[in-house]
């Protein structure tokens, strides 16, 4: 006697069977709020298309129909020269990008953004006053025109620097966005050709099978186990099937339609191109994404702010200079020069610069970790976060079907449905589970893809639908080789699960599988399905669906030998076999389950005061258990509904009123379509775990706005088409760099090429930090600017000579502070940066007031004395005296007074005089630099004693330091011979007289520090704290 | 202007009649006066600290200072030459000798700057040995005299006018006084008109030389009543040329360590000046 092992069906049973009902009713109403906002969109065009494909009624026609509209054949297809005339009228069957703005205008805006105006009008002021200055004496001195060349060279090398920052980060993307060319089987003329997608046109006969995308909007006329994935388009994880039987009346829900962009997983089928490109349903969500306007990220924002204020500044003091001057009787050519130095003076010119360089490296350092940031704003977006918006499949979950849950013995058990599936805990010496892992085993169609060997199991590719892949995977995991258990028990006949065959009826009988089952096995034993069992199995069921998990059921039957001899010949036609009266050994339900790395990532912007929002197309019961399960809805927080249930009383019964019972909300896009924006604002501010389900992208939008209403900082996450406008309309959009379709990763500003939801929580953490770090760059690079405007306010009140030239000044700003104030980029956090709030976009500014009057009044002023010590300094120790100097300005200015009589009697010719002015201007910049060191240390912290942030802990500040000396040693000593760049050889000991100042600067930050820390909210701590 | 506009600039209104002052709490500027109290305390300690600081540092720099002489004389190794009168614009003169008001200035300017030369002033001052350099150890320092009769028709003393009434103006060079400078071997001003034809040049005392005596300078403080030696130029111009421009170049000549030539420094040593006799 030998004994097959037959197991004669595997059983679906669909947990969330009870959903898919009530969704079909409101299947229709999803897709109107997409229609309502193309009927709000202005552009007419996007009206009429849209209408148009309100009016598809394709699905409802027959055959004859549609090729009578569409003017083909059905067998013979289009002919060639027929597609080509329609291929000149309706364009490539493709999507038109975005519109770019020309590389022109992007390098001209780089020209006049920021301060650059400002500075151009400086250097055309120059220009004007050395055109004055030749009209009244031809030999003038050419310092205004070097002036004015330099500070247009200033404007077109920066201008260059950022355009070229830009275009490095946006050349990283479109290499990105390469796609392979696309085939598609085409019959035409009566043959079946191979051509590119692209050409295709609507009439077109394609064939499709399993693994294809779908190259168009496609009218099904025949399918054999046709099922495609359409969760790019609704965010369903379930294969749908596809046959040419009119199912719906909505387009986008009956059967006999396939949609451009989805895959066919397995099946193949045949069907009508009815509309190609734009015309497509997933063109019109690509033009719906490209109709929102792009916000200006917060870090721009900030920017702009600081710009106006130093603008502000820097115009305002160069005014009212101008106008004091006129009235000290100077001449208004004199007053204008004054002016511009002023201006000078106050911009920081190589800020920009440097914000750009931080940024980027930010940038750089979270490609490293898999975060790709488009746009190069977008890096400190994500630190200003305060509400992430996710899609669910793919960027939630895995985006695979896979075993959740167990139930034999009487007992449900969890699968580790981790990543890898490397640590299965459940009982596995039960007999029952190796009568059960025979069946998952030997009851699988599906395979592994020969020669992936070196493949870990999960990632090998597998040919059959998503269950029996899971049950493959899963079983492979656990017993080892599949295949070889398989060729140990050869398959004598099967009837594979498929709905369209005929087996739809067993299918329909074994929804309840129990009902077909005698015998159940418990600890290996059979014994009779009594109604205590069965009620078991029903519990179990009901618990694995209500998780929105698929349930399967397994059953098997020893067949006798001698009733079922080895030559039997079985008949899957007649089913000369028994089909009932099975063993039940078990249920095993499959999820789509959480990315492993999700519920911590969760926590850790739960801890970082951001709000997870779940988004998603997938029904609210499988939505709702994944947000449980990731932490998105935390375990102790119910919903209305559950407190309802829980109390048993009716949903409006629920205390509403704050403070409310409920905490988690589950909004349907079906209860979203009823809401005023007021009652969605209300949700929203309301709940914080909120979990979106059935909604369609018109909604996504809608959710994103009403969150940024609230005044949030927005993020999106997604991966699918139907997320790209949302993705858009986010502060920044985050899309995945795996499982993304290239719609959403075109419309986000940044892709996480991991897919790791976990990248999001680092990209939050760089943001903060780069946030802070840049108030530190800025703060450093303000300060300096009183120490360079004080010289010309002293210089014009009090008349000493020049103290310091504008071009030294633009020395410092771009020579010797631009890689210190890079430096503090590199800067670590301060404290956990990751457990305060997120910046209020209004409220936290990014120079606030403490900041500016710090840097102005309080250490750029420090600066300033320290580097007139200096200045006096050369003067006195060289012949003139302090007091000698006061109201000197004129006579040292006179070309033609060459005997000027200093302290001592001496006299000097008017070149001997320039000369120890440069002297003085050198000694004046080595003064702010020295000071400027004290000031890169301060600023390393703004709150913690340098001590508690160690002073050698970032490198790169010390690469600083030593470049900030060695380009002025190379300025002072190199170039002491450049007339036009006005820097001279200066004595050593100079360089240390402003060191006390740097002491006292840092002693008194030291101070200052200590005193917020130790009385934080106090006065002190309101004043002293940027 | 729509009315949501018009409401919009009332809001900013009253937001800034706010901003000046919020009688609920009591805040103008945003402050209340407690903390406009606090501020401003804390400014005036802070300033009076700087302040304090910046007096403290100077005065320390200053005590690195001596008044006799500088520290460093690095910038002025060699001395300039410089003309008197000194001229409005650039170094052009212009006069004519039959219109007192067009030389008046110039006469005027030689007058005040000889007027330390005067032999009354001059009477306290020592009649030094020709010849050489006199260097002196201190602690008194005696200034040398200067007859202004080496200038001979150039001193005034015989022509108010210093000949500018004849045609024949006078212009004085001196050299820079730079602390300490020891002239090398035998200094003179060399001056030359370029065109001869225009106006010839004679120059006081004869070849414009330079009495070693008067050196090295010892500086303001101890050196009381030094007076720098003087070379006057006189140039003659040639009536049948008047109107036109002499330019006239001086030179220190004879001395090794007194440069006269610099491409950036047009007075090292050296005075270019233009004269012009109108008719």
């Amino acid at each position: 006697l030998f004994q097959k092992t037959l197991e004669i069906y595997s059983v679906e049973l669909s947990g969330t069977k009870d959903v898919e009902k009530t969704d079909k009713e409101d299947g229709k109403e999803k897709y109107r709020g997409l229609k309502n906002k193309c009927l709000d969109t202005k552009k007419n065009h996007q009206k009429e298309e849209f209408k148009k494909e309100l009016d598809l009624d394709d699905h409802k026609l027959s055959n004859k129909e549609l090729e009578k509209k569409y003017g083909t054949d059905i067998i013979t297809g289009l002919s060639s020269s027929r597609a080509a005339e329609l291929l000149a009228r309706d364009g490539p069957n493709a999507l038109t990008p975005p519109k770019q703005t020309s590389e022109i205008i992007k390098f001209l805006k780089q020209m006049v953004g920021g301060f650059s105006i400002l500075l151009w009008v400086g250097a055309f002021l120059c220009y004007i006053a050395f055109g004055i200055q030749y009209s009244n004496n031809p030999s003038s001195s050419l310092d205004n025109v070097y002036l004015g060349s330099v500070l247009i060279l200033v404007v077109i090398l920066t201008g260059v620097f950022a355009y070229y920052q830009e275009a490095k980060s946006t050349n990283i993307m479109s290499s990105f966005s390469k796609m392979i060319p696309q085939q598609a089987l085409v019959i035409r003329d009566s043959e079946k050709k191979v051509i590119p997608a692209e050409q295709l046109v609507a009439g077109d006969i394609v064939e499709v099978k399993g693994g294809d995308q779908i190259p168009a909007d496609i009218r099904v006329l025949s399918a054999q186990g046709c099922r495609v994935d359409n969760s790019c388009l609704t965010g369903e994880s379930e294969p749908q099937s596809r046959c040419c039987e009119f199912t719906h009346e909505n387009p986008l829900e009956t059967k006999n339609i396939c949609f451009y962009s989805t895959t066919c997983l397995e099946g193949t089928a045949t069907g009508l191109v009815i509309s190609t490109g734009d015309r497509t349903i997933i063109g019109h969500i690509a033009s719906l994404a490209s109709g929102v306007g792009n916000e200006k990220t917060p870090i721009a924002i900030e920017i702009e702010h600081f710009v106006h204020m130093v603008a502000g500044v820097a115009v305002s003091i160069g005014v009212l200079f101008f106008i004091i001057a006129v009235c000290l009787k100077y001449q208004v050519l004199d007053a204008i020069i004054f002016l511009i130095s002023i201006i000078v003076a106050n911009v920081p010119e190589g800020l920009l610069a440097t914000v750009t360089v931080t940024l980027s490296l930010t940038a750089k350092r979270m490609a490293k970790k898999n975060c790709l940031v488009k746009n190069l704003e977008a890096v400190e977006t994500l630190g200003s976060t305060s509400i992430i918006c996710s899609d669910k499949t793919g960027t939630l979950t895995q985006n695979r079907m896979t075993v959740a849950h167990l139930w034999f013995d009487n007992q449900i058990f969890v699968a580790d449905t981790s990543e890898d599936h490397s640590n299965q805990l459940f009982d596995q010496s039960s007999r029952t589970w190796a009568s059960l892992s025979k069946i998952i085993t030997l009851c699988n169609r599906a395979e592994f893809k020969p020669g992936q060997e070196s493949v870990p199991i999960m990632k090998k590719t597998v040919v059959g639908d998503a269950s029996e892949t899971a049950l493959l995977k899963f079983s492979e995991v656990i017993l080892g080789d599949v295949m070889e258990i398989r060729k140990r028990n050869r398959k004598v006949a099967e009837i594979p699960f498929n709905s369209t065959n005929k087996f739809q009826l067993s299918i329909h009988e074994t929804e309840d599988p129990i009902e077909k089952c005698s015998t159940v096995m418990i600890h290996g034993e059979e014994q009779p399905l009594d109604k205590s069992t069965a009620k078991a199995f029903h519990m179990a069921y009901m618990e694995l669906g209500g998780l929105g998990e698929r349930v399967l059921g397994f059953c098997h039957l020893y067949l006798p030998a001698d009733k079922f001899p080895e030559n039997y010949s079985f008949d899957i036609d007649t089913m000369n076999f028994p089909t009932s009266n099975l063993c039940f050994v078990g249920l095993l339900s499959m999820i789509d389950p959480p990315r492993s790395t999700v519920p911590d990532a969760v926590t850790k912007c739960r801890s970082a005061g951001i709000k997870v929002i779940m988004v998603t197309g997938d029904h609210p019961i499988t939505a709702k258990a994944i947000a449980k399960s990731v932490g998105i809805i935390s375990a102790n927080s119910e919903t209305v509904e559950d407190i309802a249930n829980r109390l048993n009383v009716a949903v409006e019964q629920v205390n509403k009123r704050p403070p409310r019972d409920a905490k988690a909300a589950v909004v349907t896009g079906q209860e979203l379509k009823d809401m005023s924006p007021e009652q969605l604002d209300e949700i929203l501010s309301n709940y914080p775990e909120i979990v979106f389900a059935r909604t369609s992208p018109q909604q996504k939008l809608i959710i994103v706005e009403g969150c940024q209403r609230q005044d949030a900082v927005v993020a999106v996450t997604g991966d699918g088409v139907n997320d790209s406008p949302a993705l858009k309309k986010a502060d920044i959009g985050i899309a995945m760099g795996i499982a993304g379709s290239d719609a959403a990763k075109n419309a986000a500003d940044m892709v996480l090429l991991d897919d790791n939801f976990a990248s999001i929580v680092t990209g939050v953490e760089e943001g903060r930090l780069i946030f802070d770090n840049l108030k530190k760059t800025i703060a450093y690079t303000l300060t300096k600017n009183i120490a360079e405007l004080c010289p010309f306010l002293i210089y014009i009140i009090v008349g000493l000579p020049l103290p310091i030239g504008t071009i030294t000044i633009l020395f410092i700003d771009l020579g010797t502070d631009i890689i210190p104030s890079i430096a503090l980029a590199y800067e670590k956090a301060e404290s956990d940066i990751m457990n305060r709030k997120p910046r209020h976009k209004k409220r936290d500014r990014l120079v606030n007031a403490p900041l500016a009057v710090y840097s102005y009044l309080h250490i750029g002023l420090m600066q300033a004395l320290g580097a007139f010590v200096v200045y006096f300094t050369v003067y006195a120790q060289e012949g003139f005296q302090p007091t000698s100097l006061i109201n000197l300005r004129v006579d040292w200015e006179k070309d033609d007074v060459n005997d000027l009589e200093d302290s001592y009697g001496q006299e000097w010719t008017r070149y001997q005089r320039r000369h120890l002015e440069w002297i003085g201007y050198t000694g004046f910049f080595t003064g702010i630099l020295v000071q400027q060191i004290a000031d890169l240390i301060i600023r390393k912290t703004r709150r913690n004693s340098i001590f508690q942030q160690g002073l050698f802990r970032n490198k790169v500040i010390w690469v600083g330091i030593a470049s900030q000396i060695i380009i002025g040693l190379i300025l002072s000593y190199g170039l002491g011979s450049v007339t036009a760049l006005s820097f001279a050889v200066l004595r050593p000991q100079y360089w240390f007289v402003a060191v006390p100042h740097a002491i006292l600067i840092w002693v008194y930050d030291e101070v200052r520090k200590l005193f917020i820390r130790l009385y934080p909210g106090s006065w002190w701590d309101k004043n002293m704290y940027y | 202007m729509t009315k949501k506009e018009r409401k919009s600039i009332n809001q900013s209104l009253t937001d800034w009649k706010l901003f000046l002052y919020n009688p609920t709490t009591k805040e103008c500027l945003g402050r209340t006066a407690q903390s406009w109290g606090l501020i401003l305390l804390f400014y005036l300690v802070f300033y009076g600290f700087l302040a304090a600081l910046f007096s403290f540092t100077m005065w320390v720099m200053l005590q690195t200072l001596n008044d006799e002489r500088p520290k460093y004389q690095d910038q002025i190794t060699s001395p300039g030459l410089m003309v008197f009168p000194k001229p409005v614009t650039a170094l052009e003169y212009t006069f004519s000798r039959n219109d007192p008001a067009s030389y008046e200035a110039y006469v005027r300017d030689l007058k005040n700057f000889l007027k330390p030369y005067a032999l009354e002033a001059q009477k306290n001052l020592s009649v030094c040995n020709k010849g050489g350099l006199f260097e002196q150890n201190g602690p008194e320092y005696i200034a040398c005299q200067f007859p202004v009769s080496l200038l001979d028709e150039c001193s005034g003393a015989n022509d108010p006018d210093f000949g500018y009434s004849q045609g024949n103006p006078c212009i004085l060079v001196k050299m820079n006084r730079i602390i300490g400078l020891k002239p090398q071997g035998q200094p003179r001003i060399d001056c030359d008109s370029q065109d001869t034809s225009i106006a010839t040049i004679i120059t006081y005392p004869p070849n414009g030389v330079i009495d070693l005596k008067y050196f090295p300078y010892y500086g303001k403080k101890r050196h009381v009543g030094y007076l720098q030696p003087l070379v006057a130029v006189q140039l003659r111009f040639v009536p049948e040329n008047a109107g036109q421009e002499a330019t006239v170049t001086c030179k220190i000549e004879g001395s090794d360590n007194l440069k006269n030539q610099d491409d950036r420094d047009k007075f090292l040593g050296r005075v270019v000046f233009k004269f012009t006799m109108r008719a």
